[in-house]
């Protein structure tokens, strides 16, 4: 079947208005939060999970690549589709379903965004809890897909942790349930293991998702250091005082210099690293927790620990932090966010051995992570329109991913392997440990129809590994 | 598959592989009512590997064992070839109380890893029935839980990373040893709870947690099943947030504790920790609903006991029928109160506990001593109980007499579409090696 009358197909089933074919359309959807990008054939919207089954079956019987996507906002190209295949986006599917406030549940289709579940339950007290940098605009489908985290998921987990049900379109166009309202269920996980599965075993068309009460109280603290290894140094102190934080988080002094000339969330100028630490939960442990957080940061040389007096003072500093890439888009034209995570006592050693990276490679590299659970994120700032740069990105990137690897960390921590990681993976994992999980992946998605070139590496790639691989962005760039 | 190989012919091979020591012919071990023919004892993921590729070049099969607390539970095998103990898998994969984690061989006592950690003032949550003999392995496989399910979370939530055998002999990995890891697919979720079908696991690592510097257990008591769960229902939606939230019947008082003042009633066991202002604002919110508390000395005796409530009904009750439910926790009064019901008209006995905070009650029903229970009644008394479950319930038969297994599934009830598992199975144990027949067909 060639592509028009594909597309012809999809109007037939989600409406003639529901599908997009035009370059200038399809523009839109050929890249996401990564740096890749890819030109799909047609991008449909359906509206109900029957039309999502009448699209897969569609496209399993003409074998044509199929990609959900939410609102595009992933940082590893995992809602990219393969060139001309169908995008299958969902924001016409954005719909609360149920709000079980008994069970402490929600049911949501695929579309709806993440910070829009928690303003929706707000008057009962409850909220979603996990809560990526990109919640304004991020769904909760996408979330499943990637199994995102958070500054909370510290203390509260990510995605996975919150979802106890699924309904699932497979590649045959079959509808079937993993799962329900339960904590968990007789019998394999298997809407665990969906989630974070990157689209490549269904797509689910209905989440049953956890709700939180909200805390009773919550402090925020914002701790102030001449340097980065005392701040690193600070964050195991932290754990080590026996005080696991909602959220505990790191900026480096470039990343919050830049953040503060943008939004202005009242960060020093002049610090080496700052750690935004919020706790949570009953009044009096989160006033004693609050009081031993600032002592550890005052012992580990802090010059100054202040708290956020009122909700606008705490909104503000986790603005600045959430607003972080909007930040650096002002003062570089492109930037790659590594997503590395290590054992908690080697942060500040990581830390050293990015700012050798950025050395090496002379590149800028921020730093803007997830300290509390070792999850990095360094920033590296360079400019597409110059090979050499994107070049040299890609090389310090994948350094500091080998590091991560290296002191027994992996390769990322809430973002996906998506397009862009996957030829690390043969280093993470053996060709055995890979074998069982494309195993996997064929039982569901025999002939590779969702989301293919994700995740994996390619036959080839395995064998290359030892050899210098060549990033995959260099090689569809022709470099 | 090629023909069944005789024990003797296989025996041989096994030795090979794990040396004589570690081969043992007609083991002492019965599975659901079928015996082994051999025990074999491997000392590394190598050899497990190697004596699953030889079992399943030969249509073996093969149950995996850690401390053998929880082999009741399952169908009738067709049999059982081969048993494979995970006791020598005792490695330490890496422990650095700084980062909070653990990795360990299967073959670790649950009581043994958590004293491990208590010693750095780490806190391991997983609480099953007798942690002297329960494996971290079997921990895993049988995904089972005590009291402290409620505020921890359960497996799946800190288990970060597992290696395992397939059934067809390959050695693979998911996950690994950082808190925070979404590189490749999840195959902790698929182990756990899988009860040994997909897999032997042969180590596991975990998030382990700040040991509580101190706490306090508040009991409320109540006549009805109900109001205990309306009470829970008030707490959930306080500020309070608890270790434990646990519910007695009045039975499983009786058995647990004999001769506690909650024996009479329905109760509400709350542990807390905090400092003693936390503990304070406990007091203060519960007020007049707490009856007594559970003093420090008395409290691990308590707890544990709780989370002993399998085995200890169990050798009160031989006979009896034991069920693991999950429930929405909506669902849990209509259930409790229609388990009640139908045990009072038939006059069998009930005892039932449960983490009503996360929706999970484990019920024991036994005949009265006058009445030799049928097979047919166990299995009429499942059909009472799983008329009042919704689609969402998840039931499994942990335990029933003999004589009533080959009328009752161990997974009698789940939400998740059975192809779907069954594929899974199929993938990673092409042959059916793994548990045959007991728990996937």
């Amino acid at each position: 079947m060639s592509l028009p009358e594909v597309v012809e197909q999809l109007r037939k089933i989600a409406g003639r208005d529901a599908v997009l074919d035009r370059p200038e359309d399809l523009m839109l959807y050929e890249y996401d939060g990564g740096i890749r990008k890819s030109t799909p054939g047609a991008v449909v919207f359906p509206q109900t999970t029957e039309q999502v089954s009448q699209i897969m079956r569609l496209a399993s019987s003409v074998r044509m690549p199929v990609v959900a996507r939410g609102a595009g906002t992933g940082l590893s190209g995992g809602a990219i589709s393969q060139r001309g295949g169908i995008v299958v986006a969902f924001s016409r599917m954005n719909r609360v379903l149920e709000v079980d406030v008994e069970n402490q549940r929600a049911v949501v289709q695929p579309g709806v965004v993440n910070l829009q579940l928690s303003e929706h339950v707000s008057h009962l007290g409850l909220y979603f809890a996990p809560d990526p940098s990109s919640q304004k605009a991020c769904t909760i489908g996408g979330n499943v897909a990637e199994n995102s985290g958070g500054p909370h998921t510290l203390m509260y987990g990510v995605t996975v942790n919150h979802v106890t049900g699924l309904e699932v379109v497979l590649p045959s166009g079959e509808v079937v349930h993993f799962g329900g309202k339960g904590a968990e269920s007789c019998g394999y996980d298997l809407a665990g293991f969906f989630v974070g599965s990157e689209g490549t075993i269904g797509i689910a068309t209905a989440i049953t998702v956890k709700l939180l009460r909200k805390p009773e109280k919550v402090a925020t603290l914002l701790a102030i250091f001449e340097s980065v290894d005392d701040a690193g140094r600070t964050v195991s102190a932290i754990t080590a005082a026996g005080i696991t934080p909602a959220a505990l988080e790191m900026l480096d002094g470039w990343t919050l210099r830049t953040i503060e000339a943008y939004c202005h969330a009242g960060y020093p100028l002049d610090a080496g690293a700052v750690l935004l630490i919020e706790l949570d939960g009953l009044r009096e442990a989160v006033e004693e927790q609050a009081e031993a957080v600032s002592a550890v940061c005052v012992q580990q040389k802090a010059r100054e620990v202040r708290r956020a007096k009122t909700e606008e003072e705490r909104a503000l500093l986790w603005k600045g932090r959430k607003t972080a890439f909007g930040a650096l888009g002002r003062v570089s034209p492109s930037y790659y966010t590594q997503d590395g995570v290590v054992p908690r006592s080697k942060i500040a050693a990581t830390l050293q051995f990015i700012s050798e990276v950025s050395k090496k490679y002379d590149l800028i590299i921020g730093n803007i992570f997830h300290a509390g659970d070792g999850n990095m994120h360094p920033l590296i700032l360079f400019d597409i329109r110059f090979p050499d740069q994107l070049e040299r990105a890609l090389a310090a990137s994948e350094d500091i991913l080998q590091y991560c690897i290296a002191v027994g960390g992996s390769i990322t921590g809430e973002h996906g392997v998506g397009m862009e990681k996957r030829n690390l993976m043969p280093v993470l994992f053996t060709e055995q440990d890979l074998d069982v999980m494309t195993g996997l992946r064929n039982t569901f998605n025999r002939d590779n129809v969702l989301n293919p070139e994700k995740l994996f590496p390619t036959p080839r790639m395995c064998r290359e590994v030892s050899g210098p691989a060549r990033h995959p962005v260099l090689a569809q760039e022709g470099m | 598959m090629s023909t069944t190989t005789t024990p003797t012919g296989f025996a041989s091979e096994l030795r090979a592989i794990c040396g004589a020591d570690y081969v043992v012919e007609s083991p002492a071990e019965n599975i659901c009512g079928v015996a082994p023919s051999l025990a074999v004892t491997p000392g590394s993921a190598d050899e497990v590997a190697a004596i699953l590729r030889f079992a399943n070049e030969h249509g073996l099969s093969v149950v995996p064992a850690g401390g053998l607390t929880q082999q009741y539970t399952g169908n009738r095998p067709a049999h059982a070839d081969v048993l494979l103990c995970t006791s020598r898998l005792m490695e330490v994969e890496h422990y650095d109380p700084g980062d909070l984690t653990i990795g360990v061989g299967a073959g670790w006592t649950v009581a043994h890893l958590s004293s491990k950690v208590a010693a750095d003032k780490l806190f391991f949550p997983g609480d099953p029935a007798l942690p002297e003999r329960a494996t971290v392995g079997g921990l895993l496989a049988t995904g089972l839980y005590g009291p402290h399910r409620h505020g921890y979370g359960g497996l799946r939530d800190y288990c970060i990373g597992v290696r395992f055998v397939t059934g067809d002999g390959r050695k693979a990995k998911g996950g690994g040893r950082v808190v925070k890891n979404v590189a490749g697919y999840d195959m902790m979720k698929l182990l756990i709870g899988s009860w040994g079908t997909l897999g032997v696991i042969t180590s596991a690592s975990f998030k382990l947690f700040p040991a509580p510097r101190q706490t306090q257990t508040f009991v409320s008591c109540f006549s009805t099943a109900r109001e205990a769960l309306e009470f829970r229902s008030r707490t959930l939606r306080s500020p309070l947030d608890p270790v434990c939230l646990e519910l007695l019947s009045p039975r499983a008082s009786a058995l647990l504790t004999p001769g506690s003042p909650a024996a009479a009633w329905w109760s509400v066991c709350l542990r807390a920790a905090g400092s003693d202002a936390v503990l304070a604002r406990y007091r203060a919110e519960l007020g007049s609903a707490v009856t007594h508390e559970i003093r420090a000395g008395n409290e691990e005796g308590f707890w544990s006991a709780v989370a002993d409530f399998a085995p200890t009904v169990r050798e009160r009750h031989p006979d009896c029928l034991l069920l693991s439910l999950m429930l929405p926790l909506a669902d849990l009064a209509p259930v409790l109160e229609r388990a009640a019901a139908d045990a009072e008209s038939a006059g069998w006995g009930l005892a039932a506990i449960g983490r009503v905070g996360v929706g999970h009650i484990m019920a024991a029903l036994w005949p009265s001593a006058d009445m030799k229970g049928a097979s047919l009644d166990f299995a009429k008394a499942l059909v009472g109980l799983r008329s009042a479950l919704s689609r969402d319930a998840s039931m499994t038969v942990l335990a029933c007499p003999e004589e009533a297994r080959g009328e009752l599934k161990a997974w009698a009830a789940t939400p998740t579409d059975g192809k779907s598992m069954r594929a899974v199975k199929q993938a990673l144990d092409p042959n059916d090696v793994l548990n045959r027949g007991r728990f996937v067909s």
